[in-house]
């Protein structure tokens, strides 16, 4: 009772709208119209990939031989078939659902390995922090798409392994960000008050620290995603990623560069490759819509103009 | 100065060791070793002279400990031994310097179509603050960085190349050409499509980049005292505003340079275009080890020197940095 007085008087000294964070969180995103376009689409199709292949009849390696390079709209074939009959459409959503598990899978736990080292880091200081963030820096300067390459020969090819590979160098960032701002909140007073109080290390991080750094985390993991399923696209377009006849955007891709120039019976079938890659940039485009709204509501110092 | 630039030049010297060191370990867990290309091309030889595997498995070392190897492979490079391509049966080293200017071509050329159209893009969109204009270059950025550039080449292609038929779409040249005026053009032409993908890609990038810098300038008590002694628009914002804002920007375009070479692999490859990025993606498919080695390194050294051109630029543009407040990373 008198708790919630005194935050509705806070409130009104420092002229933000009543509510609880989480209410402001929520209250900011929904004002930001393109991140809430951009989590109904992802949401959209997640149900797309996901449940989607349950109603259709066809499977991804199904071959209609009456219908060879179908254009889009055509009888049975919303967007088309490829060179041996395969449904485009029904390949884009099982190749959806590859890359939406590689991108998600490899974002969040490539996040949560660059949010543990990075509060290690941040927290303990010294010696470790100083061989962390070395080591971060010459992880940093290692070209990195060439080694995702030579990563995924030595792995061989398949969904985990490029997850694997995904996450090995998609940690460093994160690192960074949540060891800078674990330096800073290490100083806060509220920190060496509980230090004073004999807290333990673990339960400091634990309870003061990683709430704090959690809204920089969410947003990272979002830019993550994005990050992870280019990568992906362009590994498998390159035909290191997922393999043949498992559908993926990327490998999609790669098939219709056969057909780029033209079947050698004058068509040229631009859905091959419009589609998949059409996808793949609705997609990422939608996470970084989502990232950005997350970014604006998360974070208390921006309060929305508008 | 110039004992913060050697430095951080000294500075890069265990990097490089401990980078080329990785690069080789990976390249060595590569499935499939020299010897295996040697006897697919040439098999009858060595099924009927088995013994011949195992001297040639001790003549080349490869059954030496990684480190040793590592070591052997380090003195050879650095005195400019960088092997033999067994793909190309020609030097690496010929090989490197013969790819290594259609890159640069492609690489500079896109690097200044970003740089020409980001930045007044940029500093427009920031000095008329939630316009049209600036709503749209927001939108802009948004779809050039969600945008796969491979996919966005093979469109480029498709529309460009093969139904409108106004550029060429593949390789650098077209044989046979006389003439220096004419190859010159030809070259321009084959240049146009892969540099303006790989640059407008990168100007999404940078146009958000350059227009929060100097959003965070324009909002400096300085700059409303440059208005209030009445200075004009133009001179507040080229004066007095992008001075301090270019500061930032500068380090990121010098710390995005390994993108456009990392960038290059894919487009090249899309394109055909004979450079460094497409010879690696092949060595790599071929198992070319030496080739692919060197082309690694290029890259990571490339890495390296901009990151370090990033920093010194840093100190250069900026002087109220004092150089013992400069730390790496944060």
């Amino acid at each position: 009772m008198f708790r919630k007085k005194f935050d509705e008087l806070e409130n009104e000294i420092s002229g933000l709208p009543a509510g609880s964070y989480n209410q402001l969180v929520l209250k900011k995103f929904f004002k930001h119209k393109m991140a809430v376009i951009g989590a109904i689409i992802i949401s959209a199709l997640i149900v797309f990939t996901f449940i989607g292949p349950l109603f259709v009849e066809t499977t991804y390696d199904e071959m209609d031989f009456m219908a060879i390079f179908a254009p889009p709209l055509s009888e049975n074939h919303f967007l088309g078939t490829d060179e041996l009959g395969h449904d485009v459409f029904v390949r884009i959503m099982y190749g959806g659902r590859i890359s939406l598990i590689v991108g998600i899978v490899s974002s969040l736990v490539s996040t949560i390995i660059g949010l543990i080292i990075g509060l290690i880091s941040g927290f303990l200081g010294g010696i470790w922090d100083k061989l962390l963030m070395r080591f971060v820096d010459i992880m940093l300067s290692i070209p990195m798409f060439p080694i995702l390459l030579i990563l995924s020969l030595v792995f061989g090819s398949g969904v985990f392994s490029i997850i694997l590979v995904l996450t090995a160098f998609g940690w460093m960032r994160v690192t960074r960000l949540v060891r800078g701002m674990t330096l800073s909140l290490r100083e806060s007073e509220y920190v060496m008050a509980s230090q004073t109080m004999g807290q333990s290390k673990l339960m400091i991080i634990l309870k003061h620290i990683l709430p704090n750094v959690i809204p920089i985390v969410i947003v990272s993991t979002t830019l993550n995603l994005s990050y992870a399923i280019l990568s992906e696209s362009s590994l498998s377009y390159l035909g290191m990623g997922i393999q043949p006849p498992m559908p993926s955007w990327g490998n999609m891709l790669q098939g219709a560069m056969t057909y780029i120039l033209g079947t050698g019976t004058g068509q040229t079938p631009w859905w091959l490759t419009f589609f998949p890659g059409f996808f793949i940039f609705i997609t990422v485009l939608n996470v970084n819509f989502l990232g950005d709204g997350l970014r604006d509501a998360l974070d208390p110092k921006f309060v929305s103009e508008s | 100065m110039r004992g913060y630039f050697f430095k951080r030049t000294l500075e890069l010297i265990p990097i490089f060791f401990i980078i080329s060191f990785i690069i080789f370990a990976l390249l060595n867990a590569m499935p499939g070793d020299p010897l295996l290309q040697m006897r697919m091309q040439n098999p009858r030889a060595f099924a009927q002279d088995p013994e011949r595997l195992i001297e040639l498995r001790a003549y080349y070392h490869l059954d030496d400990p990684l480190i040793v190897k590592y070591i052997d492979w380090l003195k050879n490079i650095l005195t400019g031994d960088l092997g033999y391509s067994s793909q190309y049966k020609i030097p690496v080293a010929e090989l490197l310097f013969s790819r290594i200017p259609n890159t640069l071509l492609l690489t500079v050329t896109a690097w200044i179509i970003g740089l020409v159209l980001a930045l007044p893009i940029g500093i427009y969109s920031a000095v008329k603050k939630y316009s049209v204009f600036d709503y749209s270059t927001t939108i802009f950025a948004f779809v050039g960085i969600s945008l796969p550039s491979f996919w966005f080449a093979l469109m480029a292609i498709i529309l460009f190349g093969v139904i409108l038929q106004w550029l060429p779409i593949s390789g650098i040249e077209t044989y046979g050409l006389q003439g220096f005026w004419t190859v010159f053009l030809d070259k321009m032409k084959h240049l146009v499509l892969p540099a303006l993908v790989l640059g407008i890609v990168q100007v999404a990038f940078w146009v958000r980049y350059i227009r929060a810098s100097l959003l965070e300038v324009l909002d400096q008590d300085y700059i409303r005292t440059a208005y209030a002694k009445g200075a004009r628009e133009n001179r507040v914002i080229m004066k007095h505003a992008l001075r301090n804002a270019m500061i930032p920007i500068i380090t990121i375009i010098a710390l995005d340079i390994p993108y456009f070479f990392g960038g290059a692999l894919i487009i090249e490859t899309v394109f055909a275009w004979p450079g460094m990025g497409r010879l690696m993606y092949q060595a790599v498919l071929a198992s070319d080890y030496n080739l692919a080695i060197n082309c690694l390194m290029f890259l990571a050294i490339i890495t390296l020197l901009s990151n370090l051109l990033a920093d010194v630029l840093y100190v250069l543009v900026d002087p109220r940095i004092k150089l013992d407040d400069v730390k790496r990373g944060g």
